[in-house]
């Protein structure tokens, strides 16, 4: 380090652990790399990192063998306190996911997770930031920087530590010291900032703010081959918020008119599939009406990725045409027998710009953090 | 305001941290808070007629900076309903008193109106190590020492805010009126919050601060009991 600031070098990632998380002798060693630093205005992303990504340029700073660097650019930045976000540790290849930054910031001996935010708040390929943190280093200042960018793009935590163990564990793992759950808690609400639960919440609800529209209201519809899917989405749905209402009487006899018995308020389209023979040509039709109706302000669709040809191709059409004109959000799931299938249409549908969630609690979980979203944007204007 | 910083630098020259109920009382007051209507006694004859004032029932508290524990002490008699009740009450604290606590500087007993019972809350500051000064929202009672049934934020709160940290608490509902009771002013308790935030954001001097139990009615609230912790310099 001591030779790169002599040479000038502007920013450095420390790879290496073995400092403040290992033990005493590690944080004096933590404390003197930053002292070089400091000296020449040189900034320190880590130590203990596996380092950043950023499809667009092309560059991803890894310590792992090369091969997992090809990443679809897209607007999902996603910032950790551990590596398991980096492109070893999670296919987004395969799975055409979209990023615009990834970053682990390790110890943060220097670069924390408000200048992540400050810089991430600032860049334009950056559409929704997800973090993991288990602590803040600043917390009036993490109130700060993220109220302000939350006012303008959403800001996804998940916070480590929430229980008495968790918090013990956390210290021995980066350092750092794990603040009252409770408070952080108040503070996110304050600034506006979401919180997340599950690791898998990470990488998932920020597909729906990425590429989708924010919700007016709370009202979700349902689209759906089985009755019972539909009342699971709507218990999920409450716990957020969402409702989900009972269609237009012009929706209801429009529905009608295609098959009767589609449902007035979740829509099943399942009776209708089993026998009609070209019900490709009314699943687009069914899609846009209740897409249309006002009664709406997003929608919960159920895919089944059947066996049969072409059944794929429905969809595709389908969500091409809602392409250019879709103001109100959809969060898509698709189930079927054969796993193939499912990943094949999860991968386009997703290429064209709709998100896919591996189940459909997490489906209607990013529905209903949108709208959380959404109203709270609404009340603070 | 002056007031205040007299109250706190008074504290301060008397080399302690905790300020009495009563001075605790009149910083609250002072910063616009409602608190339920105390003076201090100096002797027994002012302690009648101070309550004859006031009206019964009224309330006696030892006011001393080295009983902290008041009630373990035999500090406080409530409910007290005429005059001879009154002057049994203040010898009774002063012999217990002095008891329990031998050494203990009495700057008086406290004479309070017995406030009429509403909804117990509790709205508390303190501070945390990353987040500096939070304040805290909570039902009183079991709420609060069982189920932990409380909301934080961080210093300074806006009015949003402040209506959030009492719609989240899971006794919520009892505060808008359960089996024919009548909902509270929540409106009331959205200023007091407001005006604590303000009054901590303001000095930032204060450590702690604690009114436990506020009495929350349909219409106005009072803090009933009072406990202000200063930082020590």
């Amino acid at each position: 380090l001591r030779e790169c600031a002599e040479k000038g070098v502007k920013a450095a990632i420390v790879v290496s652990d073995g400092f403040a998380e290992r033990d005493e002798n590690g944080g004096i060693l933590q404390r003197e790399i930053v002292e070089i630093a400091r000296q020449v205005g040189m900034r320190i992303l880590g130590p203990n990192t596996a380092g950043v990504a950023n499809p667009r340029i092309g560059l991803t700073t890894s310590p792992y063998l090369a091969g997992y660097d090809q990443i679809k650019a897209g607007g999902i930045a996603i910032g950790a306190q551990t590596g398991m976000i980096n492109p070893q540790a999670f296919p987004y290849f395969d799975l055409h996911y979209g990023v615009s930054k990834l970053c682990d910031f390790g110890n943060k001996c220097d670069v924390d997770e408000c200048d992540l935010l400050e810089y991430l708040g600032k860049d334009p390929a950056t559409k929704v930031i997800a973090l993991y943190l288990e602590s803040v280093v600043d917390g009036r200042r993490f109130l700060n920087v993220s109220r302000e960018i939350s006012a303008s793009k959403p800001v996804l935590v998940l916070k480590s530590g929430r229980t008495k163990e968790g918090a013990r564990v956390s210290a021995s793992h980066t350092g750092s010291l794990a603040a009252n759950d409770q408070i952080f808690g108040g503070a996110c609400k304050q600034a506006g900032v979401l919180r997340l639960q599950k690791f898998n919440d990470l990488f998932e609800i920020p597909k729906l703010f990425a590429s989708q529209p924010l919700p007016k209201g709370n009202r979700m519809a349902i689209i759906s081959y089985t009755g019972a899917v539909g009342v699971l989405a709507t218990d999920e749905g409450a716990t957020y918020g969402l409702t989900t209402p009972s269609l237009s009487p012009l929706t209801a006899s429009k529905l009608h008119a295609i098959f009767p018995g589609l449902g007035t308020t979740i829509v099943d389209i399942g009776p209708l599939m089993v026998v009609a023979r070209d019900s490709d040509s009314f699943y687009q039709e069914i899609l846009s009406t209740v897409l249309e109706d006002d009664h709406v302000d997003c929608l919960f669709n159920v895919l089944w990725a059947g066996p049969m040809e072409g059944s794929s191709e429905i969809y595709l059409n389908t969500y091409e045409a809602l392409r250019r004109n879709s103001p109100k959000p959809i969060a898509t799931w698709i189930y079927g027998p054969r796993s193939p299938l499912i990943s094949t249409l999860s991968q386009r549908l997703e290429d064209l710009g709709f998100p896919v969630f591996s189940d459909l609690e997490m489906a209607v979980k990013a529905l209903g953090m949108a709208w959380q979203y959404a109203r709270r944007k609404k009340e603070r204007e | 305001m002056n007031d205040l910083l007299a109250i706190m630098k008074k504290a301060r020259e008397e080399g302690r941290t905790v300020l009495t109920e009563f001075e605790s009382k009149r910083v609250l007051k002072r910063a616009g808070v409602p608190v339920v209507e105390t003076r201090l006694a100096k002797d027994q004859k002012e302690a009648v007629s101070i309550s004859r004032k006031i009206g019964f029932p009224v309330a006696l508290k030892i006011v001393s900076p080295d009983v902290i524990h008041k009630t373990d002490a035999g500090g406080v008699k409530l409910g007290l309903e005429n005059v001879s009740e009154v002057k049994k009450a203040y010898n009774d604290i002063l012999t217990s008193v002095k008891k329990q606590v031998p050494r203990a500087l009495v700057h008086g007993i406290s004479i309070q109106k017995m406030a009429r019972p509403g909804v117990e809350v509790i709205i508390g500051t303190s501070q945390d190590p990353q987040f500096g000064p939070v304040i805290m929202f909570g039902l009183g009672g079991l709420f609060v020492e069982v189920l932990r049934d409380v909301s934080f934020r961080i210093v300074p709160v806006g009015r949003r805010d402040a209506i959030e940290m009492i719609e989240e608490t899971k006794g919520y509902p009892l505060l808008k009126g359960v089996r024919g009771k009548e909902p509270v002013n929540l409106s009331v308790l959205v200023d007091m919050i407001l005006k604590i935030s303000d009054l901590v954001g303001k000095h930032p001097a204060i450590k702690e601060l604690e009114m436990n139990p506020v009495f929350a009615y349909k219409q106005g609230a009072l803090a009933v009991d009072a406990r202000i912790l200063l930082k020590s310099e």
